[in-house]
């Protein structure tokens, strides 16, 4: 077997998400899916929106990277065939009962500390709260251990805006790929 | 469905895949019944995200809180095993590795030394192609030199280097299991840092690139989505008959085979067996010692990484690093721990999962996150510390209450690291701390600890009332069925386990078909 370089990077093209754009079935990066307004098979509309803003706080890009249609896809699939990093942490497939209840514990959470949801949150108000459940889990929290949820969100958001072609372009490291990866 | 073959193997991963290749060449039916998909080098992609469908998703153990063996993480899932995501360290076990009882009073002796290997690691090193420099490695015990040469090194490589000398420490080229050129038909790597994803170029020596070929050429069956669950065994319990297992469909089946191998995965094996458990055996299968499940180990590790003003080009070359030092293999120290521990440095890393840029000051978040790997990606140099566990009788795999879908229970992982290897650890950090501010690090930090490779559970010995099996990896109680992969291993050493792993399973394949018909 012997192949180059070159011949393996003609064999792209593999491993765009599908998602529903106007009742059609298309291939596309979580970032085109949400400029283009792919319907969420999963989350609804609050647990989206406050997926967005958490993600974004977590790191700056995530929402327009698409942090909320790529979790909502791949909670969509074969929990063995899914991308997200809590494939590692033991955690009990269907995934979504993890990120629902998690981002339930972490409105909740927000309405018992400040009287507002999480979305509502000014900045220097979010990022303390980020902090607390980042490294402990705080008392009138209800959901999975808050680091691991504050942890599993940021990877996601780290896979979204940091580990794609683009995102590598962004931080000026080469991405040198064997096969370029889905675009993620 | 009943079925028959010659020989069933319970695995395709390093062990497995080895057992059938050299089992299926000498003209034995052989079918390797693997619970994952078939993988093939055109599956693999660049992608860190993409590496991720090479794991399990659904637990096949119970872990306890903390520290513990990281299963999923560890595991592999599909043709491949855990070797297609390994990154292709292969150094040698040291001949102190093989009798610590006998030299220090401490471990549990093998049931083989290392001059009985030395052929296994010559004749494997021969066919996968590893790279390194023999004379380089000062520690090395005797061995062909390598087939390939070392490793290039980037400038995070020359970075820690000097660090290293400063501090008065040897390095050597990391020995790899990556093609410097090609070879046997295969293509040089390309230093692009991606071998955890596996290797689609087929550089990095995993199973699909040597024995799974070699297997199916020689006529094995490969049958992918198969889950074992059980081994069986004649009424009597003295011969194994064959192994029950479900399909892709969810459907039972049996198959029937003169022999078993059981190269599931250190802690599978250990499921598995105990599962088997029958009138005849009650305790498991294999199991009249009472150590099936008991001697597993890790290696505590914990990666260091440094931020530079230099350009560390820290995106070039292997997972597994460009330089070794093994200066700290000897097992005894003066008021300290016993075992050896060694650095690996180099490590090329990407920006995100779990050994990732990110990852590495899982603390940040926000606009302080943006600017750290900003500089992170051009500045940061990352090694790591690997310490050597001791066998515990108290670490251990026993079956859960709770059961996977096809009601074989879940494996309840009962371990912590030994004391020695928590000392190790913390020693091991504080040196490299040192190294890293040697070579001129502006800021040092460390991850949590991690644990590498899992070891034992099913361990060799002479004696069958101390072991599970001999040291042919084939058990004693059950002359027919055969154990692969680093659960025989009776002690951990400091040294990355798969060559070690495809060694012992090349002796023992061996042994299996130079005695076929007697055994």
């Amino acid at each position: 077997m012997t192949t180059t370089r070159r011949s393996f990077i003609r064999g792209t093209g593999l491993g765009l998400l599908s998602f529903t754009v106007a009742g059609s079935a298309v291939m596309l990066t979580p970032r085109d899916a949400r400029a283009r307004g792919a319907s969420f098979q999963v989350l609804n509309n609050e647990e989206v929106e406050l997926t967005e803003a958490f993600g974004e706080a977590l790191v700056p890009g995530a929402r327009e990277s698409g942090i909320a249609h790529f979790i909502d896809q791949q909670l969509s699939v074969d929990a063995n065939d899914a991308l997200l990093m809590i494939k590692y942490f033991n955690v009990q497939p269907p995934y979504v009962d993890f990120y629902r209840t998690g981002l339930t514990a972490l409105n909740n959470y927000s309405r018992t500390v400040h009287d507002k949801p999480f979305t509502a949150l000014d900045d220097e108000t979010a990022n303390a709260l980020i902090t607390t459940i980042s490294n402990s889990i705080p008392e009138g929290w209800e959901g999975p251990p808050a680091p691991l949820f504050y942890l599993m969100m940021r990877s996601d958001a780290v896979d979204v805006v940091y580990g794609t072609v683009e995102g590598f372009e962004r931080l000026g490291v080469p991405y040198r790929p064997h096969i370029l990866p889905p675009d993620l | 469905m009943n079925k028959t073959t010659e020989i069933v193997i319970v695995g395709a991963g390093a062990a497995g895949s080895m057992y059938a290749a050299m089992l299926a060449e000498a003209g034995k039916s052989v079918t390797v019944l693997e619970g994952g998909p078939p993988w093939r080098p055109a599956d693999l992609y660049s992608s860190q995200q993409w590496a991720r469908r090479l794991k399990w998703a659904e637990p096949h153990a119970e872990e306890p809180a903390g520290v513990s063996l990281w299963f999923n993480f560890n595991a592999g899932r599909g043709y491949g095993g855990a070797a297609l995501h390994h990154f292709g360290v292969w150094p040698r076990f040291h001949e102190e590795d093989f009798k610590e009882s006998s030299l220090y009073g401490k471990g549990i002796d093998w049931p083989l030394e290392y001059q009985d290997l030395r052929p296994y690691y010559d004749r494997v090193q021969a066919d996968i192609g590893i790279a390194g420099d023999a004379e380089a490695e000062i520690w090395r015990p005797d061995g062909d030199p390598y087939p390939l040469p070392p490793v290039p090194r980037f400038a995070q490589g020359d970075i820690l280097k000097k660090g290293f000398e400063l501090r008065g420490m040897h390095t050597a080229p990391v020995p790899v299991a990556v093609l410097t050129r090609p070879y046997k038909g295969r293509s040089a790597c390309l230093w692009d840092g991606w071998c955890e994803a596996g290797c689609p170029i087929g550089a990095l020596g995993n199973p699909l690139v040597e024995y799974i070929p070699r297997a199916e050429k020689a006529g094995a069956v490969l049958q992918p989505h198969s889950q074992v669950t059980r081994i069986l065994t004649d009424k009597r319990g003295r011969r194994a008959t064959g192994v029950e297992y479900y399909d892709a469909q969810g459907e039972r089946n049996e198959l029937h085979a003169e022999f078993v191998v059981l190269a599931a995965f250190g802690i599978e094996n250990c499921r598995i067996l105990l599962n088997s458990a029958s009138d005849r055996h009650p305790d498991g299968l294999a199991n009249s010692s009472g150590l099936v499940g008991a001697y597993v180990m890790s290696h505590a590790s914990a990666n260091l990484f440094g931020m530079f003003d230099a350009d560390t080009q820290n995106h070039m070359g292997l997972n597994g690093g460009q330089i070794i030092n093994q200066d700290r293999f000897g097992k005894v120290r003066q008021d300290g721990p016993f075992g050896s521990r060694q650095f690996i440095a180099g490590l090329a890393v990407k920006p995100n999962d779990l050994l990732g840029i990110a990852m590495s000051r899982a603390d940040l978040f926000g606009t302080k996150l943006d600017d750290f790997m900003h500089r992170a990606v051009r500045n940061m140099t990352n090694m790591v510390t690997i310490s050597e566990d001791q066998p515990l009788r108290s670490n251990r795999i026993e079956l859960s209450r709770h059961q996977d879908a096809h009601g074989l229970p879940l494996a309840k992982i009962v371990y912590k690291a030994s004391p020695d290897a928590l000392a190790l650890w913390h020693d091991g950090v504080a040196e490299g701390k040192k190294i890293l501010a040697a070579a001129g690090a502006k800021e040092i930090w460390n991850s949590p600890q991690g644990a590498q490779h899992i070891i034992g559970g099913t361990i060799m010995g002479d004696e069958p009332a101390e072991s599970v099996t001999n040291k042919y990896s084939q058990t004693h109680d059950i002359d027919n069925l055969f154990i692969g992969g680093a659960g025989v291993f009776p002690t951990a050493s400091a040294a990355n386990p798969t060559f070690t792993l495809h060694a012992t399973s090349m002796l023992s394949a061996e042994y299996l078909r130079d005695n076929f018909d007697s055994l």
